[in-house]
């Protein structure tokens, strides 16, 4: 099972991503209707479809390169919901004050659960199952660390965050919680 | 296209075709003419009660309606196994539209009608079930109309007639109708066991089209087998009763219920006890109900759907039961309508009553998506579209509600008649959609959050989007995509319209590609097709260029657009222009102001820098495909010039190449627009190379040409000026001077921040004033880097040049000006400031998410101080003044060899230098000044004014007086164009110099003018330097001079000396000697003569040669001299009359007057001897300076004239009278032990009379007797030059030797003012 986090500075970009794999075996939630998929690669663009429906082909590959599309898993995709989902995250945390946004949107077979600092980051965790306390608990420690990080007087909301440190400790903790 | 509108289950879809040469319009306006029909009543459809036929009419008096859509295409073939399970998915009616003029025969039309029906509808499928062509009259009195109302199948709509639409709605009803009777001999056909169990046969059974399918056509005479009688007349069909009519009760509001229960449920029953028990009747009772909801009697619907579900409960059907649910959920909502048919404004917000739609729509939605798999390969894309069309309906329920504030009468229309924007209800306007406000207000005046619709929605997609077949994934897509916009939720709906992009340009590529050859570099190919390579090889290398078909291309590309914009990608940011106008337009638009610059600079990032670089990837790749070059070139500019900070070298490289080659093939294509100049601001500065020093113009007054009286050389003040600020002189620099018709180059310091080379295609300067003229240049760029580029050209007319910015176009684009304005002090700070509010702003974020997109942050900044004020400050820019032409001379040639002078110290030489003038206008003005080494320092002394007085004066006579360089001014003459002029410039050797230049100043003063202009006030000069390298050599050193009084006259000189009286005369005549050492520090020997030059042309020389490392003595005497009082008491004058000198010394009276006094007699002393030296045996000779020695006091005593001079001599006193004392060697031979007398003669030589005495000292005075006073002896008055003899006797008493001092005094003063001597020898008389 896999978990992908972004914080996202308010204007939209990624400062910092993780891709998390847990141990945890993925629920099989498919639906009858995703197997036997037709493997009609005509052109790229049916490829850019294949990858963005969410089947999970194997790496779609491009001739002259130009435009790489992956699979279901590709990180393009994810990150194409990640910033998808934010519409509703921004709907939500207008008319609600909690911070921790649980199971906020679910797309393809991605759950979004996100964490809304008062600052306005939004860390945005993508994830298959239900572990609704670990997520809780990891976006707190994800927020301990982040508010160290911007203690930091050069840093500042848009920095993109390289700290090798903030990186360990956060994997750690995805380790711990996810 | 195909929309899913809520109630399309209770549908009765009827396809308009177009019929013969219908041109589009008139199709579609006859078309919307019969939408207005989007419901019949029930009552108004003629009722066709022949037995079986008559099942599905309406009561007369039923209240109900029949929904009907017009869809102008028709479902897709791979549909057809849908049609038993979803009968309202397919066109039950077909109504050909023609229109039809004088020449179209009725009969042709109805051909052409038919066959077009034969191509749309295969011939396995069941529908349609009724059709008719409504022939359109066009224009007045037709004369085949008449003929047309026999023809069959065929119905004229004349033009004239008044009331056509109640014509058209009868034959709407007479069309539907028929439909209905159809309907119940359909059924009748599946009532039978064979039916029923050809209906459980498969998961989605189809009707064979020889049996079941026959009596459906028999009406429409598609074929000409005739009718299979066992299935037609069935007796047992009559019979039909249904096991749960109690249900009905529930619905027994309704007037139709009584016929319902009378007419068709017996014989159900009836018939299900004869039905054999293989299979269940579920499937049976589900289509009855969708035909009951179809025929708009919503209560048998609803009695049907029950009893299907019943008996799927028991069995499993997943399929039909989700289908099933759907209908029931679909018969509430129509209930629902019909029930507040009338009352618009009653809207409750509970969710309650939809409630139950909602939950029979999600177990729907569930079996759906449970469902195991079908067992032919088609049943994946059916049942993936149902599922799609499931969930969709569930979504716009909520979407229907939600937008419609609540459930009521508004959200009925919606979900009924979804018109032709189904997705932009009532309540959202197109501005309302991005008002968040507005949004969340429906939200809670319905009670449905948005992210619930959102989650509903979300459910369509997933993989299984696959299974379907382009036409319908598109479509899904699309609804999805617009639910969303409408939604507020853009970012989703980017990710869908990707996919709706991804999907139309996979069928544009697949459709190119079967051609073969019209195919892109970029645009992969997918490996299976590469049997098209050679294929495509054999026809050679013949390009075949076909006219592409462009519609919809803009379309794709809005689409494109959007979607970039979302995730923060501005692709107008490179705008497309007309070829033709632009450049005109780019000239006069006004230059880019300095705060674009600085707003950039702090420009925050935005967005998903990974997605944003797919996506625009993907669309250029979309525009390449399209193709759309200029498009193609857009998107890949504009994300070069708006993403350069987040896109990877191999990103910039490539859009960067594709961009070209876009670019290149449109311009081949003869496209009229090209794209504005994209990549920033590419210039840093302009410069003008300054001009070389030969050729710059200096601007003169022309008053400097007359001489002036009062001069102050301009070699003693230097270059400095006295004052701080002197605004005269910041006058003249305003303007750098250029000349007429010479070549100008200015110097561009362009920027490259990209990772490519960057080609200019023509860089030129952009200037205004005079007419500059010059060539564009065309400039490669390095990657990443500054380059300088030399624009040259020439300014052809005088006046002022302003030079703006430059030109530049990229190769494909069009010209921009980049202006570079020299910005004030005012607008710097104004500048400052900015940047400072924008500084401050920098990580600061008011609106975040899509509020903040860069190109809107502008327009809400609130800050006052960020405001760009409306009067804007005419801009400055590099200005110049252009000067008429200029002579040009240069340097032909010179005496000097490789540009040294070798010289001795004070020696003179002459340097010939040739001019010529090259240029085509003469010169009548030449004038030559000279600078060297010494100057600047002497002058700096000057300056600081830290020397005294003496020394000054030394230092501004070396500077006046013995300048390196000179020249005679008579030698400046014209020079003719082309002709060659000598000057002669004398050098003198200086010690210390080690460089000298030559100027020379030329000019064509007196130049015809036209009588129109103003003489001017100024002229121009030229000026050309010679640098000189000076080595001067150090030879001769004068050291110790000295002054020497001229005591006695040895006998040996007075021998040797032929002039006795003009020379050395002892002390009589005021001489004295001048000494000075020359030392000779060179190799060689040098002569040296000191010559005297004195008043009255007594002369006299000196001369010894002084070889090298000795010193010699020289010796020459000098008649001492006075000078007048008044002439000394003159000061000390300073050669450069400076003003503001003030004495700082602070001697006395009395040493001032010394020091008067010493310099005086110094000056005139030098004056009266000079000295030269000689090369021994060589031709070079000069000067030799004793102007570095000083002068003492004791020298001043000696050299001066004495006031008085004392004249002794001894005489006896005979009888015959006064006897002079025999005198030999200068000395007196007196006798001893006698009276002799002394007389001593005081003449007064100074300029005044004086009154004098006379002391005597003898200095054996025990041995002398003297007679009289010894001291103090009057003299008396004397006037100038006069002199009186006073006589002393006195006696030598003793033999030997005496000497005898007077000293001559002046009355009341003690020092004496001469002296006299006398020496007496007094021997025995031998």
């Amino acid at each position: 099972m896999s978990h992908h986090l972004f914080l996202l500075s308010p204007s939209d970009t990624p400062l910092y991503s993780l891709t998390h794999h847990s141990s945890k075996p993925v629920p099989n939630v498919s639906s009858p209707l995703s197997s036997n998929l037709p493997n009609w690669s005509t052109s790229a663009f049916a490829g850019t479809l294949t990858a963005l429906s969410g089947a999970s082909s194997s790496a779609h590959q491009t001739s002259s390169g130009t435009v790489r599309m992956g699979g279901g898993q590709d990180r393009h995709v994810i990150q194409m919901i990640a910033n998808a989902s934010l519409d509703v995250i921004e709907d939500i945390m207008k008319s609600q004050s909690t911070m921790f946004l649980k199971s906020v949107d679910k797309f393809n077979e991605w759950t979004v659960s996100a964490f809304i600092t008062p600052g306005n980051m939004k860390f945005v965790l993508l994830h298959e199952g239900k572990n609704d306390d670990g997520i809780r608990a990891f976006f707190t420690d994800v927020w301990e660390l982040y508010v160290k990080t911007m203690l930091n007087p050069f840093h500042t909301a848009h920095t993109p965050i390289r700290s090798t440190i903030f990186d360990t400790r956060v994997r750690s903790s995805a380790k711990k919680h996810l | 296209m195909d929309t899913h509108a809520f109630a399309s289950l209770a549908q009765v879809k009827i396809l308009l075709v177009p019929v013969g040469t219908i041109p589009q319009s008139t199709f579609n306006k006859y078309a919307e003419e019969l939408r207005s029909f989007d419901a019949i009543r029930l009552g108004d459809i003629p009722a066709d009660n022949k037995d079986e036929r008559a099942r599905f009419m309406p009561n007369p008096l039923s209240t109900g309606y029949l929904h009907l859509s017009f869809p102008t295409h028709p479902p897709p073939f791979s549909h057809l196994p849908l049609s038993l399970l979803r009968p309202s998915n397919f066109p039950l009616a077909v109504i050909g539209l023609a229109a039809c003029s004088k020449t179209d025969s009725l009969p042709s039309v109805l051909a052409e009608f038919n066959a077009a029906l034969l191509d749309i509808f295969p011939a396995g499928g069941m529908y349609p079930l009724a059709k008719n062509c409504f022939v359109f009259e066009e224009g007045e009195g037709n004369t085949n109309v008449n003929l047309g109302d026999n023809v069959p199948g065929l119905v004229v709509i004349p033009s004239m007639m008044g009331n056509k639409k109640l014509y058209i709605g009868t034959l709407l009803a007479d069309l539907c109708s028929h439909v209905l009777g159809e309907f119940g001999t359909l059924v009748q056909g599946l009532e039978s066991p064979a039916g029923n169990e050809h209906l459980n046969s498969a998961l989605m059974p189809m009707l064979p089209p020889p049996d079941l399918a026959q009596p459906v056509d028999n009406g429409r005479k598609r074929d000409s087998l005739p009718p299979l009688p066992n299935h037609n007349g069935q007796p047992e069909m009559k019979g039909f009763n249904l096991a749960s009519t109690p249900n009905l009760k529930r619905n027994s509001s309704s007037a139709s219920t009584f016929r319902q229960s009378t007419l068709s449920v017996p014989p159900t029953k009836k018939r299900l006890s004869s039905i054999g028990v293989a299979s269940s009747h579920g499937r049976l009772f589900k289509v009855l109900g969708d035909f009951f909801l179809l025929a708009g009697r919503t209560e048998d619907a609803a009695v049907w759907y029950n009893e299907a579900l019943l008996l799927f409960r028991s069995s499993s059907d997943a399929v039909w039961q989700a289908a099933t649910l759907e209908g029931m959920a679909t018969v509430s909502i129509i209930d629902a309508w019909s029930a507040g048919q009338g009352l618009n404004t009653s809207t409750s917000s509970s969710r309650g009553a939809w409630n139950d739609v909602f939950d029979k729509l999600s177990q729907a939605i569930n079996l759906y998506q449970r469902f195991p798999g079908g067992d032919g390969e088609h049943n994946y894309s059916l049942l993936a579209y149902l599922y799609s069309c499931a969930v969709l309906r569930q979504a716009s329920l909520l979407f229907s509600i939600w937008s419609a504030k609540g459930w009521g009468p508004v959200a009925f229309g919606t979900m009924l008649q979804p018109g032709p924007t189904p997705y932009l209800p009532p309540t959202l306007s197109h501005e309302g959609l991005t008002s968040w406000a507005n949004l969340e207000r429906l939200s809670s005046l319905s009670g449905i959050p948005r992210a619930s619709i959102s989650a509903v929605l979300a459910q369509v997609h997933g993989p299984w989007l696959l299974h379907l077949g382009p036409r319908e994934r598109i479509s899904i897509l699309e609804s999805t995509a617009s639910l969303y916009a409408c939604l507020g939720y853009r970012r989703k709906e980017a990710y869908i319209l990707r996919e709706v992009l991804g999907c139309i340009l996979d069928l544009i590529v697949c459709g190119r590609e079967e051609d073969g050859f019209s195919r892109l570099s970029s645009v992969p190919l997918p490996s299976g097709l590469g049997i098209q390579g050679p294929s495509s090889s054999q026809r050679g290398n013949v390009g075949v260029r076909f006219s592409e078909n462009i519609d919809g291309n803009e379309s794709v590309l809005r689409l494109l657009k959007y979607v970039c914009k979302v995730l923060g990608i501005n692709l107008d940011a490179v705008r497309l222009l007309e070829t033709s106008d632009a450049d005109i337009t780019e000239v006069q638009s006004a230059p880019a102001s300095v705060e674009d610059d600085v707003a950039t600079e702090f420009m925050e990032p935005y967005g998903w820098p990974e997605l944003q670089v797919g996506v625009v990837r993907e669309a250029v790749a979309v525009a390449e495909a399209l193709p759309d070059y200029l498009a193609v070139a857009q998107f890949a500019l504009s994300s070069l010039k708006t993403l350069q900070a987040v896109l990877a070298p191999g990103d910039q490289y490539h859009l960067y190449a594709t961009s070209n080659r876009a670019l290149m093939t449109a311009h081949r294509r003869g496209d009229s627009k090209s794209v504005e100049y994209w990549s920033g601001k590419p210039l840093v500065s302009i410069n003008l190379l300054p001009l070389p020093l030969v050729r710059l113009p200096i601007e003169k007054p022309l008053s400097a040409l007359q001489t002036r009286s009062s001069d102050i050389a301009p070699i003693l003040t230097g270059g400095t000026d006295p004052f701080l600020y002197n605004p005269r002189r910041a006058l003249g620099q305003g303007k750098s001077l250029v000349v007429q018709n010479e070549l100008l180059d200015f110097v561009l310091v362009l920027r490259n921040p990209y990772i490519f080379d960057l080609e200019i295609q023509s860089l030129s300067l952009s200037t205004s004033g005079v007419v500059f003229d010059s060539k564009p240049v065309r400039v490669v760029l390095p990657a990443g880097s500054l380059h300088v580029v030399t624009l040259s050209g020439k300014a052809t007319e005088t006046g002022s040049l302003v030079v703006r910015g430059c030109l530049v176009q990229a190769p494909g684009g069009t010209k921009r000006e980049f202006t570079l304005p020299v910005t004030t002090g005012e607008e710097e700070e104004r500048i400052s400031r900015k940047r400072a509010a924008l500084e401050c702003e920098v990580g600061r974020s008011k609106y975040s998410g899509l509020d903040c997109f860069p190109w809107e942050k502008a327009s809400k900044r609130s800050s006052t101080q960020l405001t760009v004020s409306t009067t804007k400050p005419p801009l400055r820019f590099l200005e110049y003044a252009v000067v008429p032409e200029q002579p040009l001379l240069r340097i032909r040639r010179t005496s000097v060899t490789h540009g040294a002078v070798m010289m001795y110290n004070g020696e003179m030489s002459t340097i010939r230098l040739t001019l010529e003038n090259v240029s085509p206008l003469p010169i009548d003005f030449l004038r030559l000044a000279f600078d060297d080494s010494t100057i600047a320092s002497a002058q700096q002394a000057l300056a600081t004014g830290d020397l005294s007085v003496f020394d000054t004066y030394e230092t501004e006579y070396d500077l006046l007086h013995r300048p390196l360089f000179a020249w005679n001014k008579e030698d400046g003459k014209d020079i003719p164009p082309g002709q060659k002029l000598t000057v002669n410039v004398n050098c003198y050797g200086k010690v210390g110099c080690t460089t000298g230049t030559i100027h020379v100043s030329y000019s064509y003063v007196h130049r015809s003018t036209t009588s129109l202009d103003p003489s001017p006030q100024v002229f121009h000069t030229r000026q050309l330097s010679y640098p000189v390298m000076v080595t001067v050599y150090h030879m001769l050193e004068c050291q110790g001079m000295d002054i020497l009084p001229f005591p006695s006259v040895p006998s040996e000189l007075d021998e040797e000396q032929g002039e006795p009286d003009e020379h050395y005369l002892g002390n009589e005549a005021g001489w004295c000697l001048f000494s000075v050492e020359v030392r000779n520090t060179y190799g060689l020997p040098f002569e040296v003569s000191f010559e005297r030059v004195q008043q009255g042309g007594a002369r006299g020389t000196t001369s010894t040669t002084v070889s090298p490392g000795s010193t010699s003595r020289m010796v020459i005497p000098i008649k001492k001299f006075i000078l007048s009082e008044a002439h000394l008491s003159r000061p000390i004058p300073t050669l450069s009359d400076r003003q503001f000198v003030v004495t700082k010394s602070k001697l006395s009276k009395v040493q001032e007057r010394a020091q008067r006094e010493l310099f005086w007699y110094r000056e005139e002393l030098f004056k009266r001897l000079r000295g030269r030296w000689r090369e021994a045996g060589g031709t070079r000779s000069g000067d030799l300076s004793l102007r570095q020695q000083r002068m003492t006091l004791p020298m001043l005593e000696t050299l001066r004239t004495e006031t008085a001079s004392i004249a002794m001599s001894l005489h006896r006193r005979e009888s015959s009278g006064n006897i002079p004392v025999t005198l030999t060697g200068g000395k007196y031979h007196p006798p001893s032990s006698e009276f002799v007398y002394l007389r001593t003669k005081v003449t007064n030589l100074s300029l005044t009379s004086l009154v004098f005495t006379v002391d005597f000292d003898c200095q054996s005075s025990p041995h002398v007797i003297f007679e009289g006073l010894l001291r103090d002896v009057p003299i008396g008055r004397l006037e100038s030059g006069e002199s009186r003899e006073v006589e002393t006797g006195l006696c030598f008493l003793a033999y030997g030797r005496f000497e005898i001092l007077a000293e001559a005094k002046i009355v009341g003063a003690t020092e004496s003012k001469g002296t006299g001597r006398l020496t007496a020898m007094v021997r025995a008389e031998e």
